[in-house]
């Protein structure tokens, strides 16, 4: 049995268009290539 | 593939062959992104977008410069009415790869029709509003601001999903069932979806708890044939026929009067407004018409009174004129003592007695009486002489014309006048006889002709 209220709190106001801007801004775009690089820099700093 | 630390295009080899740098693990980052877009790729041909979502986000975290994972993504989202969301991945997209990019055509067609644009942020709006009415517990205006945003954008998931939980809250379980229908034709294994079909399918009552229809027909078998027949129904068909037809008299009488007529009465008053019109025009030109008319007379008239005008004058003053020139002639005549007196009174009777009493100067006037009083007598006795020989030879015409003179030249001849009273007596002008009798008696009173000019009266009068 769905609980209603449970459930109204899975849905979340969704993004207006002025605030794309900012969504695009805050959005993380770090990529596991980028940690790989990280990683490598890092040992090599070690060494 | 790149080389993450130089740059430069790398071989099948597990490390740069411009830099040395090992790039086995980096090659397997790849491979996997590259896995993880095909998934995805495979997943939105389905329609699976809530999968494909999972793949492409998998994918770019992977790899974030996957460019065709990332316009995807995008279209996947817009795809289930997420619009700020797929707005995001193709700017992004855009800003990694400005050329030849497919993303830069995505963002045109949003952008580029401002219309458009509004449309999609008002949906969000309302959406947005809807979900504070089911956190206000105002459900009834959550599910009329939902059908609104769904009639702007049908594609919008969360909506969809929204409005049917708002159904199953409310135990509308076919409204709710066909709201999750339409949502899974969006996204067709999405699990808030598939979890809400699953609550409605088990808690909808089934086809056997609902109240059963009657049963209408008998079926049976007859040799061959199957025969369907009702069960016994009575029809009363002479009474329902009657209230058919009368339903249908009246919706005919409902369509005449309520259509039929207004159209014709409309169309008779537009038919009569437009003659009125016609003849208001013709009036109306009729009427310029009259006045122009009206005024020509009225000029022609002031034109005719000043002509009038004029010729009364040119005429009056051509009457002075001539009657000047009788005068001087006339006192020529007198003052040359030509002896013809007769002449001098027939010049001075061209003068018209009107002009001589009103229109003569004071010196006319005087010349005039003048030469009137020195000829008058003479010219009295001569036609005096005339006329009484004529009355003596009976020519009653002659006498009564020259009697006349003689009278108007001298007044105080009685003669005259008595004379004139018997030629018209003896003419048979008894009329004018006993008019001229009665002068007689008036004038010159007391006197033998006097006295005979009563008995001729009395004689007359009888």
């Amino acid at each position: 049995m769905i609980n209603f209220e449970e459930e109204l709190k899975k849905f979340h106001p969704s993004l207006e268009i002025e605030d794309a801007e900012e969504a695009i801004y805050n959005q993380d775009l770090t990529d596991m290539a980028d940690l790989l690089v990280k990683i490598v820099k890092d040992a090599k700093e070690e060494e | 593939m790149i080389c993450y630390n130089c740059g430069c295009r790398l071989s099948d080899k597990n490390f740069c062959t411009s830099c040395g740098a090992d790039v086995t693990l980096y090659k397997k980052i790849m491979y996997a992104a590259n896995r993880f877009y095909n998934d995805g790729l495979e997943k939105a041909t389905v329609r699976d977008l809530s999968g494909a979502i999972q793949s492409l986000r998998q994918c770019i975290k992977l790899n974030k410069n996957h460019i065709e994972a990332r316009n995807l993504l995008g279209l996947v989202y817009f795809e289930r009415g997420e619009v700020v969301a797929a707005l995001s991945e193709w700017v992004i997209s855009k800003n990694i790869k400005s050329e030849k990019n497919i993303a830069d055509d995505y963002i045109s067609m949003i952008q580029n029709n401002p219309g458009r644009l509004d449309a999609f942020n008002q949906t969000i709006k309302k959406y947005n509003q809807a979900l504070l009415y089911c956190q206000q517990d105002s459900l009834d205006l959550a599910i009329i601001q939902l059908k609104k945003v769904l009639s702007m954008n049908s594609k919008f998931l969360q909506a969809r999903q929204l409005l049917a939980l708002l159904y199953i809250n409310a135990q509308q379980w076919d409204k709710a069932e066909k709201e999750l229908d339409k949502a899974l034709k969006i996204d067709t294994n999405n699990t808030i979806t598939l979890r809400y079909r699953k609550e409605v399918e088990e808690m909808k009552p089934s086809e056997e708890e609902k109240p059963k229809k009657k049963k209408e027909t008998v079926r049976y078998q007859s040799g061959n044939d199957t025969v369907i027949q009702p069960i016994a129904k009575k029809e009363n068909r002479a009474l329902q026929t009657f209230f058919n037809l009368m339903i249908g008299l009246v919706i005919g009488l409902g369509i005449a009067v309520y259509m039929v007529l207004p159209a014709r009465v409309k169309s008779a008053q537009e038919d009569a407004n437009t003659q009125l019109k016609a003849v208001s025009e013709q009036l109306d030109a009729k009427t310029v018409q009259v006045e122009e008319l009206t005024k020509q007379i009225e000029d022609l008239s002031i034109e005719r009174d000043s002509l009038n005008s004029s010729l009364s004058d040119a005429t009056s003053t051509s009457a002075a004129l001539q009657a000047n020139t009788d005068l001087i002639e006339a006192a020529l005549m007198y003052m040359n003592k030509t002896g013809d007196e007769t002449a001098i009174a027939e010049t001075l009777e061209l003068i018209p007695s009107d002009y001589i009493e009103q229109g003569a100067t004071e010196s006319f006037q005087t010349l005039y009486h003048t030469i009137f009083a020195a000829v008058g007598p003479i010219v009295a006795q001569t036609y005096y002489n005339t006329g009484y020989e004529a009355y003596r030879t009976e020519d009653y015409e002659t006498a009564i014309t020259n009697l006349e003179k003689a009278f108007y030249y001298d007044p105080d001849n009685g003669e005259a006048l008595y004379n004139l009273a018997n030629s018209y007596y003896r003419s048979g002008d008894t009329k004018q006889a006993v008019e001229y009798y009665q002068m007689v008696s008036e004038l010159f009173p007391d006197t033998e002709k006097a006295r005979k000019a009563q008995n001729y009266i009395k004689e007359i009068q009888g």
